[in-house]
C-alpha cells in the first residue's frame, strides 16, 4: 500500500519479471544483428567506392567503380528483372509439377512408371544445369521443335528443378503417416481419392516452404539461361551494355545488387510463409 | 492412382510438343519467300562490340513491330553492323529484327532456323564457308596486336614466350594458332612462335582484364577499330606494329537451313552491290568510323 509506485498494478509476479527479461534479451538481440547487418554494408560500399588511403608507407586502395556508368545504365539492367522473375515462375511451375509427378512415379508398383522417374531424376541430376540449357536450345530444333528463347530455357530449368525437388515431395509423401492411408482405405476411398484428398493435401504443407527456397535459388541460376543469347533478361542485360561500353565489373555488380534485392524480398515472403504453414505445428 | 499420373504426364508432354510444333502450318517454297511472306528478316549480330553492334539502351521498342518477343528491333540496336542490316532489310521491304546468340553460334553454323542472316562484320574464311554461304564483302578491316603499354615488346617477334588473348572461334584465334585460311595476299604477318593462347569469351574481356591489371597475358589480337575503340576509352594499351592481314567482311546464311538459300543469297549480294556502288555503305563507314572502309583493295 505504501509503495510509490502510480499504478494500481499488483506487483509482478515472479513469471512476468523472467518474461520481460527474455523479451528485452530478445529485442536486445535484434538491435544487435541490425546495427552489425548496417555496419557490414558500411564496409562493403567503402570496398566499392574507390578511395585510396595512405597512412605513411602503408598505402591501401578500395574497388573504383564509374558511377557515371551505372547511373546511365540501371534503367536498361532493371528492365531485366521482370524477365528473370517470369522465367523463375514458369520454371518453378512446371518443376513443381514434374516433382510432384516423379516422387508420386517412385512410389508406383508398376516397373515402367517407376523406371520413367527414377532414370529422369538421375540424368538430370547427373549432368550440369548450364549443358542441359543448351540442349534444349541447340537439339530440339533438330527434330523440327524450334522453341524460343524464352521457352528452352524455361524447360530446362524446370525439369532440372523439378527432378532436385522431386526428393522434396517424395519426403513430403512419406511425412503423411502410414495409418492416414489405412484409415482413407478403411472408410472405402480408392487408392486414388486416398492419395488427391488425404495425401497430396498433407504432403503439400510440408512441401512448399522449401519449393519457396528452390525459386528463390533458381532465381540466380536462371542467369545460366543468358548463355543462348535469346533471353534478355538480367544477366544478360548487364554483360551486353558491360562488354560494349568497357565495364564489365561496373555492370556485373548493379546486377549483383539487382539479383541481392530480389533475393532479401522473395526470403521475407518464404519466411513468412513458411511460418503460416507451420502453425497447425505443435 | 497410376491411371493418373500416366494420364496426367500423358497431357504434360502432348502439351509442350503441341505449343512446341504450333505454327509451322505451311512451309513456302524458299528462304526468301518465306521472309517476304512474313514480313521481317531476322539478322544475327554479336552485340558486344562497339561500334560494330551494341545494344541502345536508351531505344524503345516500337509496339507496331512484327519482330518476334525473343529478337530486338532496329530501334533497340546501333552501329555500323545493325545499320547496314536495317538498309537490308528494308530495301528487302522487309522489318529487320535482331537475334542475339553468342558469337561462336553463329559461326559454327547450324542455326536451325532461328535466325536469317549474320550481318556481324564476318571475315570470309573458307573453313566458315563449308557451313555458311557468304555474300559480298560489305567493307573491310585489319587484324592487329595489342599490347599493354610500356611493356618493353616493340615488335611481333618480341612475343616469344608470351601469352597473348583472343575471343573464342574468331579469325584472331586461327591466325595465332597458324590455322588462319585466307588468301595470301590478305596475310601480313605470320603469328609469333611460341606464344600461349588465352581464350575467353569475347576480345573485350582480353581488353578489361588488361585494364583491371590481371597479368594473365600480355596483348590481345583483335580489329583495329576494336583497338581503337579500346584506346579512345582510356584503356593502357598500344597497336603493336602494323595490321597482320585483312579481314573482308561478309553476310552470310546457314547453308543447313531448311528452306533452299540461293534466291536469298543472290538478293543479298544484288543489295550490297547496290549499297557499294551508291556510296551508302561509305556514308554508313563515315558516321561509325570516321573512314571509308568499304572500298575493296586494289
Amino acid at each position: 500500500m505504501s509503495a510509490p509506485s502510480s499504478t494500481m498494478a499488483a506487483p509482478k509476479s515472479q513469471a512476468d519479471l523472467i518474461y520481460e527479461l527474455q523479451v528485452r534479451a530478445k529485442r536486445r538481440f535484434s538491435i544487435g544483428v541490425i546495427i552489425s547487418w548496417i555496419v557490414m554494408l558500411a564496409f562493403l560500399a567503402f570496398l566499392f567506392s574507390g578511395v585510396r588511403i595512405s597512412l605513411g608507407s602503408f598505402s591501401f586502395k578500395t574497388i573504383h567503380l564509374d558511377q557515371a556508368f551505372i547511373r546511365e545504365n540501371i534503367p536498361f539492367i532493371a528492365r531485366g528483372v521482370w524477365v528473370t522473375i517470369g522465367i523463375s515462375a514458369l520454371s518453378i511451375l512446371l518443376a513443381t509439377i514434374l516433382a510432384l509427378l516423379a516422387a508420386l512415379g517412385r512410389l508406383s508398383k508398376f516397373p515402367p512408371i517407376y523406371a520413367l522417374c527414377t532414370f529422369y531424376v538421375s540424368l538430370i541430376r547427373g549432368t550440369p544445369l548450364y549443358l542441359q540449357i543448351f540442349f534444349f536450345f541447340l537439339a530440339l530444333p533438330q527434330v523440327g521443335i524450334i522453341l524460343p528463347g524464352l521457352w528452352a530455357g524455361v524447360i530446362a530449368l524446370g525439369l532440372n528443378y523439378g527432378a532436385y525437388m522431386s526428393e522434396i515431395f517424395r519426403a513430403g509423401l512419406s511425412s503423411v503417416g502410414k495409418g492416414q492411408r489405412e484409415a482413407a482405405l478403411a472408410i472405402g476411398m480408392t487408392p486414388g481419392q486416398t492419395m488427391s484428398r488425404i495425401v497430396i493435401p498433407q504432403a503439400l504443407r510440408f512441401a512448399i516452404p522449401p519449393t519457396g527456397n528452390e525459386f528463390i535459388a533458381m532465381l540466380k541460376d536462371s542467369a545460366l539461361v543468358s548463355a543462348t543469347g535469346f533471353v534478355h533478361e538480367l544477366m544478360w542485360r548487364a554483360t551486353k551494355v558491360g562488354r560494349a561500353q568497357f565495364h564489365n565489373l561496373e555492370a556485373l555488380i548493379t546486377a549483383a545488387v539487382f539479383y541481392w534485392v530480389m533475393t532479401l524480398v522473395f526470403s521475407y515472403f518464404q519466411n513468412r510463409l513458411e511460418a503460416r504453414m507451420s502453425r497447425g505445428e505443435r | 492412382m497410376k491411371k493418373i499420373t500416366v494420364l496426367i504426364s500423358l497431357i504434360v508432354m502432348v502439351a509442350i510438343v503441341l505449343t512446341a510444333c504450333g505454327g509451322n502450318a505451311s512451309k513456302p517454297k524458299d528462304m526468301l519467300a518465306q521472309i517476304n511472306s512474313r514480313g521481317y528478316v531476322i539478322v544475327s549480330t554479336d552485340p558486344n562490340y562497339a561500334p560494330q553492334s551494341s545494344l541502345n539502351t536508351q531505344g524503345k521498342r516500337p509496339s507496331t513491330t512484327k519482330c518476334p518477343s525473343d529478337t530486338l528491333t532496329t530501334a533497340e540496336m546501333q552501329g555500323f553492323d545493325v545499320d547496314v542490316a536495317a538498309e537490308i532489310g528494308k530495301r528487302l521491304g522487309v522489318e529487320t529484327c535482331f537475334a542475339t546468340p553468342s558469337w561462336d553460334m553463329i559461326t559454327a553454323g547450324s542455326w536451325a532456323d532461328k535466325w536469317d542472316v549474320s550481318v556481324g562484320s564476318m571475315t570470309i574464311t573458307n573453313t566458315r564457308a563449308k557451313m555458311l554461304a557468304f555474300t559480298e564483302p560489305y567493307y573491310y578491316y585489319f587484324a592487329v596486336v595489342a599490347i599493354k603499354i610500356n611493356s618493353g615488346i616493340n615488335t611481333l617477334a618480341d612475343l616469344s614466350g608470351k601469352a597473348l588473348c583472343v575471343a573464342a572461334s574468331t579469325t584472331y584465334e586461327d591466325w595465332l594458332n597458324g590455322k588462319l585460311d585466307l588468301p595470301a595476299a590478305d596475310t601480313f604477318a605470320q603469328p609469333p612462335a611460341n606464344v600461349t593462347e588465352v581464350p575467353l569469351d569475347t576480345d573485350q574481356e582480353c581488353a578489361q582484364s588488361i585494364k583491371s591489371g590481371r597479368t594473365d597475358f600480355i596483348g590481345y589480337v583483335t580489329a583495329n577499330t576494336v583497338v581503337d575503340a579500346n584506346i579512345a576509352a582510356g584503356f593502357p594499351v598500344v597497336q603493336l606494329d602494323g595490321p597482320v592481314y585483312r579481314e573482308s567482311l561478309a553476310a552470310a546464311v546457314d547453308k543447313s537451313s531448311s528452306l533452299p538459300i540461293d534466291s536469298f543469297v543472290s538478293e543479298l549480294n544484288t543489295i550490297i552491290t547496290a549499297m557499294h556502288s551508291d556510296g551508302t555503305l561509305t556514308n554508313l563507314s563515315m558516321i561509325w568510323y570516321q573512314i571509308d572502309m568499304t572500298q575493296a583493295p586494289k
